[in-house]
């Protein structure tokens, strides 16, 4: 919808807002801003470098695993290669360690946020 | 003859692109679609629709079988492949002959000699035309392929033979990289063209990506609609085109336009082609042809007033195309730029999800070609283009300054686009000064763009916007766009810098 402020100082200020599937979008002055309370809460938890192996950055097909189960895998080795939009990603280990389990099989379709690989220290 | 009815093999804007020249030629169509596809534009415009498998791409856009059927249930009697998909694949284009169907493009013969890139560097040769050195032999072991890429000398670049797109290319640095990258290419190949043959090429790095569009009509003669410069790209895929390209002096233009017209009339090309060149320190090497409609005709059309995808239809029919020998004339510049969905502040990751708002903003010579609206969702499936924006103005700082104005002015909600990126680039000196090489974006927009903090005044927009807009706005029950977890937002802002 096409919303009117009035600010204080700055005057009118005009744009589209809208909630989708439970995130605000804003189209304001030339730039599109999402604002999403959850997963700002989320990102400062994560920021506190809770590091967990490797977890799907985006839903995709799993299409090859590069380590087995107690291979030790040092930071940015790559554990297994992932599509999605069809083009590959290589998924790397956020830690050093060894590699405990793996929760999931080559091809495999697997959502976004998913915990694919434990390592431990 | 003249087609009563079209099918057309693709989806999103494509689609959509094919289904107005089919409507404005008086053709009726019928559009080829996977399961997932049913909230789409194309599938709303199109006359009929029938679906030929579920979502992945396998089960439905490249499976050959399940087109043609499709094709002839739908009681079509030509079909049309877009591009991407099918469209380069000599084998479907048989089938869809065999079934006594019309194919829009070139013979299966021009596909193959052409298409097939070492055939194509074969015939190439033989017409004493310049190529970059290389090796595209049969032996396709990966030891063949390091002790070759070692001949030819670091940095080589692996590319699929039956590919285009930027899928199944990797560039290889060094020795200690290359069989991860050469096995990474030849699965990627595989599972993009059905073909895991790769070849490699010495890699030039401050090249400009150039190309030229041919076009075959029904009496077999093939001319050049003049050059396009694609040398902005990430990860080989191009991001922003224009027409003409801004790098070529009247001789170049020349003598690269007869190189793509000869090795095309060479294999006796019908339709629209691309012959792909990259030029460096004013010499010019032939990459490869395209047998098919490019993403990027739009700019070509624009700057000579021709219309690409009617002038195929008319071909495949066997009619006349450009009688006016006007077009021949460019006339101004043209720029497109791909809308992807995806995130720019976290380095270009996928964005899927609801559609909320789109909105374009109308006005002379902008024009938008999209495949999806309000409510439609963006799956994993597909590529995440979503929408093309194309203007033309009189100079191409005019034509750059209104790309960045109606990039501002264009809303999408419910995904992110690459829009700040597109806007970020247009703005760069480089580009401006026409000076880009394809390692452009590598160059200068490696790292993931800042997102701008917001001033007081937006503060204040966003927090009235919280209490005053309506929650339940567009909604997807069905959608499978996942909260982020607590652990996933740390990878996301670590490892997608390095995909």
């Amino acid at each position: 919808m096409k919303l009117v402020v009035e600010h204080p100082r700055a005057g009118q200020v005009a744009g589209e807002a809208e909630f989708v599937n439970g995130k605000l979008w804003i189209h304001l002055n030339g730039r599109t801003i999402c604002i999403d309370t959850e997963e700002k809460a989320s990102r400062s938890k994560g920021k506190k470098g809770k590091n967990l192996g490797v977890v799907a950055p985006m839903p995709g097909k799993v299409t090859k695993i590069l380590k087995s189960v107690e291979d030790s895998v040092l930071t940015g080795d790559p554990v297994l290669v992932m599509e999605a939009m069809k083009m590959e990603y290589t998924l790397k280990s956020d830690k050093d360690g060894q590699l405990k389990e793996l929760f999931c099989k080559v091809g495999d379709q697997v959502p976004l946020g998913k915990l694919l690989a434990k390592v431990e220290s | 003859m003249k087609f009563k009815r079209i099918a057309i093999a693709n989806r999103g804007e494509v689609a959509v692109r094919i289904i107005r020249a089919c409507e404005e030629l008086g053709i009726e169509t019928v559009l080829l679609h996977s399961e997932a596809d049913v909230g789409t534009r194309a599938y709303r415009l199109a006359d009929k629709k029938i679906c030929i498998g579920p979502a992945p791409t396998a089960e439905s856009y490249l499976n050959i079988e399940a087109n043609v059927n499709g094709a002839l249930a739908g009681g079509a009697e030509a079909i049309h492949p877009g591009f991407g998909f099918l469209s380069e694949n000599s084998h479907f284009a048989r089938k869809v002959i065999e079934a006594g169907l019309v194919f829009i493009g070139p013979s299966p013969e021009a596909t193959e000699t052409l298409g097939d890139k070492v055939s194509c560097k074969n015939l190439a040769k033989k017409l004493g035309l310049p190529l970059v050195p290389g090796y595209e032999g049969e032996d396709q072991s990966v030891e063949k392929l390091i002790s070759e890429a070692e001949a030819i000398g670091y940095p080589v670049i692996v590319k699929a033979a039956a590919g285009g797109g930027g899928r199944g290319m990797k560039i290889l640095k060094n020795f200690s990289e290359a069989r991860e990258l050469i096995e990474s290419a030849q699965r990627e190949a595989l599972s993009a063209f059905g073909s895991s043959k790769v070849f490699l090429e010495r890699y030039l790095d401050r090249a400009k990506h150039i190309e030229f569009q041919i076009f075959g009509d029904a009496t077999g003669k093939v001319v050049h609609l003049f050059d396009r410069e694609c040398s902005v790209q990430r990860r080989h895929q191009k991001i922003i085109e224009e027409a003409l390209s801004p790098s070529l002096t009247v001789d170049l233009r020349k003598r690269m336009g007869e190189c793509a017209v000869a090795i095309t009339q060479a294999a006796h090309y019908r339709g629209a082609g691309t012959v792909e060149f990259l030029l460096q320190d004013g010499q010019f090497y032939l990459m490869e042809v395209n047998t098919r409609l490019q993403v990027e005709h739009p700019v070509t059309e624009e700057v000579l007033g021709v219309d690409l995808v009617k002038a195929q239809i008319l071909t495949a029919q066997g009619d006349p195309v450009f009688i006016d020998r006007a077009v021949f004339q460019p006339r101004g510049h043209s720029i497109e730029c791909r809308l992807y969905a995806e995130n720019p502040y976290l380095g270009g990751v996928p964005s899927t999800g609801m559609l909320g708002r789109v909105h374009f903003p109308e006005g002379p010579r902008r024009r938008f070609e999209y495949g999806f609206e309000s409510g439609d969702e963006i799956t994993p499936y597909y590529d995440p283009m979503i929408s093309k924006v194309i203007v033309w103005d009189e100079t191409r700082s005019r034509a750059i300054q209104k790309m960045i104005r109606v990039l501002k002015d264009t809303t999408v909600f419910g995904v992110h686009t690459n829009i700040p990126y597109l806007i970020e680039i247009l703005s760069h000196p480089e580009f401006i000064q026409g000076k880009m090489t394809t390692r452009f974006i590598e160059t200068y927009f490696a790292q993931p763009i800042a997102e701008p903090s917001l001033t007081d005044a937006e503060k204040f927009f966003v927090e009235e916007a919280q209490r005053r807009v309506p929650r339940a706005g567009t909604q997807n029950l069905t959608s499978s766009s996942a909260s982020i977890g607590d652990e996933v937002s740390a990878v996301w802002m670590k490892s997608w810098r390095g995909v």
